[in-house]
């Protein structure tokens, strides 16, 4: 299955539009994911889907083939995302000194206030979870987006943020450990069993 | 880092099962003596099933089709020749540009020594009373790189000047120095006399080398380098010629979008890497990896893209000042990327989507259907319209019945995709014969009833529009003759797609369960090689032919001339006397017959036609596909030409046409009508211009013409100057030695009707005077004639039309509001919906 992107991607560069509707077809929701979450902002994710997908046909043939065609589309949605932030820092502080402004759309976060567990359940499980993950910071959220919710391997990961093996592995475990610190609610939930 | 830390480490990693086998052994060890580390394995595998909480969601279609259209954009704009350039052609070249670069190295020296030498004297002076000069306020860190690099900037310059193939492209970086003698002249008096320093003085001087390489080699952008406070008056000056330049030379077609797709194609990709580099808090990313926008990249825009504005990029002093003037260009070349330096000064803008158009500002608006033309691989034949005929010259109007709906399909497709379709595409007599009008049964012995009606036309109140309508008469089951169908499927790679072979199959699937059990069906499929994927199977057997259609895969590519023979081969050995014996060809344009050439695939079907076996073409999908060749298939091989492009249109044609194509009523239709003088002066048909018969062909049954299906309605319509009009549409002198005498009538004209009963080699004729007094009331109508002129109107505006009048989506849209009272399958409404899409596409070009 892997390998079928890869002779997409190839057909593709030979000028084969079908092979690009099939990967859009079957990236465009990882993608969108992906980006979503390091992003969590819908609007802002739906401009760098956008633009992902416009590179990756516009710049088709900067894809090598030695290259995994997941990791290298992984990498200009992750490129695209880390210049939407960084726009969107540069953006939101200008707004926040100018006296701030209510256009900027961010997901609605819930009263910041420690819930009791018994409460986290369902969609306030899913909602304390999205925030905690919100709040890591950006490189060990986005490794550990890539692994959880992707099921990326290490090296690829390492491939994609174009950092060493063994940055992934501290990068993801000490998302972890502090996901264990700021969910304790969770995990006692979990304690009863 | 404690032990206990770095062994959770290795838990968390253990989970992703990413261990080596003794760090797998040693972590399994820990486990189980220490209980505080299995407790946070075992919280890390809680919280990693707790993250699937966060569902994954999907793309609004809104989003997926905006993505969708974006794309069809650039595609339409690149074009053929922008597919096939592509990045390696600079590498294959390198070696000529290393020469160009060793011939431009050279002849700079010999510039600088010959005619320099006296600027630099006079400049000396000038400059003593100057302020420090703008080379000299650059930042100065690494000055002997910044020297060794200069190398590299000149190479660009020669590769750029290179690629964009234009002499003209050149001069502007080369005569910008002397002609702007006076700025320059300030740095190049300033900088040191040694031959070395010079050039790169000089260099800096014609592109701006040195800030833009220090910013790019720092990769820290602007940060830590304060803005400039005196702005270098040459540089500026001569961004505004490097950009008027550039301007020019994009105005001119030598270099089309050629030039600008290449800038900001690596543009972007540059700003990538730079971007990269300066996220300090996401490591120092070093890019080998990523193939896509490493080195490989940043190389290639500094060869691509144009100095001018990869200086502007460079230099936010610059760009600052010189944004006015190149805004556009910026804006449209990367908005994506632009955004990104709003705060340094230039023009802020919404971080919308990355929307490729480079040139867009210079063309200034387009219409639509000019980049469509030639930038698209599919195929549509030029359509030069009907005109007005003064009915002194041309009494006769004759033109074969065309029940193809294919170009309705196909405009759909064109306005849900948010374009408009290309002018040629539009033929109004198939998209008018879309629709399914309301005409009387025929009565009596004939095949055939035949309905006129006139009125005002609604685009043009000084004329009159006629429609002709005609109903072929339904067959009540018995009386229909048996089918022998022989599908021949294109199952090429091409065809494995949603829109294609899975639509055909669900359409296939529905239209055997009306299979009548003498009816015969087979299967021939083509791809790699023709293959045979259900021999001829009578309609009982419906199970075995279901799984047949079942079984058909995509995969391989398009040999269709095997599989053309084969499927006419068994058409003919289950050939059906007095049936439908008929080859249906279903594939999306790539139909590579080794009979090769057109001609002879046209003979070998009109061949077949003449053995009593008809083809039916059905189109399917887009990009690839050849209009043109298709239609001219199916109508040499009497048969009908549909393009599907969604389940509805599959059952539209399979079942409910298709049901009724199976079961013609008559063959070679014509239609001649003749005018009346005194009552029409002139008369224009619309559409059928690809239908349109010489007036002699009309009694020649030898001539092939359309054939019509039981139940089939076909519509057409005249435009027509009164008698009394003042209009002229006279293109000859009258006769000198002969005189047309006008009889007395009080007709507005006679239609007549020639068909061929199928087993019958001669035609019958049935006519029918209409009077010039039937005039209707524009508000009384029937209700065919108002939706038939609104889809006319529609497609007089789609066509852009010169005989479009006062045609308008406002008209139309009010018009066929009213004449939604026999939209049983919802098609009507439907068309309401692409009028109003097209409403709103053709004002924004």
């Amino acid at each position: 299955m892997k390998r079928a992107d890869e002779e997409l991607i190839l057909e593709f560069q030979n000028g084969q539009e079908w092979a690009f509707e099939d990967l859009f077809r079957k990236y465009k929701a990882p993608v969108f994911n992906f980006v979503m979450r390091l992003l969590c902002n819908r609007a802002d994710a739906e401009d760098v889907v956008a633009e992902v997908f416009m590179k990756l046909y516009t710049h088709k043939h900067s894809y090598k083939p030695q290259a995994k065609f997941s990791t290298w589309l992984f990498t200009i949605a992750r490129n695209a995302s880390i210049s939407k932030l960084r726009s969107r820092n540069r953006l939101s502080s200008l707004w926040v000194s100018s006296g701030g402004s209510d256009t900027y759309e961010e997901i609605p976060v819930p009263d910041p206030g420690p819930l009791p567990p018994e409460r986290l359940m369902g969609e306030e499980t899913a909602t304390a979870i999205q925030r905690a993950v919100e709040q890591l910071p950006d490189d060990q959220k986005e490794a550990l987006i890539l692994r959880e919710y992707h099921g990326f391997k290490y090296d690829d990961i390492a491939a994609i943020m174009g950092c060493s093996l063994e940055n992934v592995k501290i990068l993801i475990y000490r998302a972890r450990a502090r996901l264990r610190k700021d969910l304790p609610s969770i995990l006692m939930e979990g304690q009863d069993d | 880092m404690t032990d206990h830390e770095n062994m959770r480490m290795l838990i968390s990693a253990y989970i992703d099962q990413e261990l080596s086998e003794s760090e797998r052994q040693a972590v399994e060890d820990h486990l189980v003596e220490c209980e505080e580390c299995q407790r946070f394995y075992r919280d890390v595998q809680k919280i990693s099933s707790s993250l699937k909480t966060w569902r994954a969601e999907s793309l609004s279609p809104d989003l997926e089709q905006k993505i969708i259209n974006q794309v069809k954009a650039v595609k339409n704009r690149e074009g053929q020749h922008m597919r096939k350039k592509d990045h390696h052609i600079p590498y294959n070249a390198m070696s000529t540009l290393m020469i160009c670069l060793l011939v431009f190295t050279v002849s700079l020296r010999v510039y600088l020594k010959r005619n320099v030498q006296t600027a630099l004297q006079e400049a000396r002076e000038d400059v003593s009373t100057e302020n420090a000069s703008p080379a000299l306020t650059a930042p100065r860190g690494a000055k002997k790189e910044t020297h060794a690099r200069v190398a590299t900037p000149q190479l660009n310059a020669a590769r750029g000047r290179m690629e964009g193939g234009s002499a003209l492209r050149e001069k502007a970086n080369l005569t910008a120095p002397p002609s702007d003698v006076p700025s320059s002249q300030n740095r190049l008096a300033a900088a040191p006399v040694e031959p070395g320093e010079k050039r790169k003085a000089v260099m800096e001087a014609v592109s701006g080398p040195v800030l833009g390489e220090e910013v790019l080699s720092d990769g820290f952008l602007f940060k830590g380098q304060p803005p400039r406070e005196e702005t270098p008056l040459g540089i500026i000056r001569q961004n505004e010629v490097l950009v008027s330049k550039d301007r020019e030379l994009r105005e001119q077609e030598s270099l089309p979008v050629f030039y600008g797709e290449s800038a900001h194609k690596t543009e972007s990709f540059a700003l990538d890497r730079l971007e990269g580099k300066a996220d300090s808090r996401l490591g120092d990313r070093t890019m080998e990896t990523g193939a896509l926008t490493g080195r490989y990249a940043a190389e290639e825009s500094r060869a691509w893209s144009s100095p001018a504005v990869k200086k502007m990029m460079a230099s936010p002093a610059a760009s600052m000042s010189v944004a006015p003037a190149t805004q556009g260009y910026v804006a449209n070349g990367r908005s994506g990327e632009v955004y990104n330096y709003t705060d340094k000064g230039l023009v802020p803008m919404r971080p919308g989507f990355m929307i490729v158009e480079p040139d867009e500002d210079w063309a200034g608006p387009r219409p639509y259907y000019e980049k469509k033309e030639d930038a698209n691989t599919e195929q549509y034949d030029r359509i030069y319209e009907n005109e007005f005929l003064a009915v002194l010259e041309n009494p006769l109007s004759t033109f074969s019945i065309d029940v193809d709906t294919a170009s309705y399909a196909n405009v759909r497709r064109y306005l849900n995709h948010g374009q408009m379709p290309p002018r040629d595409a539009v033929r109004i007599e198939e998209m008018v014969n879309y629709f399914v009008y309301d005409y009387p049964q025929p009565d009596g012995e004939e095949p055939f009833s035949l309905v006129t009606e006139t009125a005002p036309c609604p685009w043009n109140p000084e004329h009159q529009l006629a429609l002709i309508g005609i109903k072929a008469k339904e067959l009540s089951g018995a009386d229909m003759p048996a089918s022998n169908l022989v599908f021949l499927i294109d199952v090429s790679g091409s065809m494995n797609r949603p829109e294609k072979l899975p639509l055909l199959k669900s359409a296939l699937e529905m239209m055997v369960e009306r299979l009548r059990p003498e009816e015969r069906v087979s299967i021939v499929t083509y791809a790699g090689q023709a293959g045979l994927a259900l021999d001829s199977t009578p309609g009982y057997e419906k199970e075995r032919i279901l799984r047949a259609i079942d079984r058909l895969e995509a995969g391989g590519s398009t040999a269709g001339e095997q599989g053309i023979q084969l499927a006419y081969r068994i058409a003919l050995q289950n050939f059906i006397p007095q049936g439908n014996n008929r080859v249906i060809l279903a594939t999306d344009g790539d139909f590579n017959v080794g009979v090769s050439s057109d001609g002879d695939l046209t003979r070998m079907i009109e061949e077949k036609r003449g053995e009593g076996i008809f083809l039916t073409v059905l189109g399917f999908g887009t990009g690839n596909y050849k209009d043109s060749k298709m239609e001219k298939l199916a109508d040499k091989g009497n048969g009908n030409y549909y393009y599907i492009d969604t389940l509805n249109e599959a059952r539209k044609v399979l079942v409910s046409e298709l049901g009724s194509m199976l079961f013609p009523v008559a063959k070679d239709v014509k239609v001649q009508v003749e005018f009346n003088p005194s009552a029409v002066k002139a008369y224009r048909l619309i559409g059928y211009e690809n239908r349109a018969l010489a007036k002699e062909d009309f009694n020649d049954d030898t001539k092939d013409a359309g054939e019509l299906g039981a139940g089939h309605t076909v519509t057409a319509f005249y435009e027509i100057v009164p008698a009394g009009s003042p209009e002229e549409h006279r293109k000859t002198d009258p006769l000198q030695y002969m005189e047309t005498v006008v009889r007395e009538s009080a007709d507005l004209m006679t239609v007549k009707l020639r068909y061929k009963e199928l087993q019958h080699n001669t035609s019958q004729l049935i006519a029918q005077k209409v009077s010039a007094g039937q005039l209707r009331d524009p508000e009384e109508v029937s209700d065919n004639f108002r939706f038939g002129s609104t889809v006319v109107e529609f497609g007089l505006l789609l066509k852009d039309s010169a005989f479009k009048g006062q045609a308008s989506y406002l008209n139309v849209l009010q018009r066929v509001k009213v004449s939604l009272k026999s939209d049983a399958w919802g098609y009507r409404q439907e068309f309401i919906r692409l009028v109003e899409k097209a409403a709103v596409l053709d004002r924004v070009y």
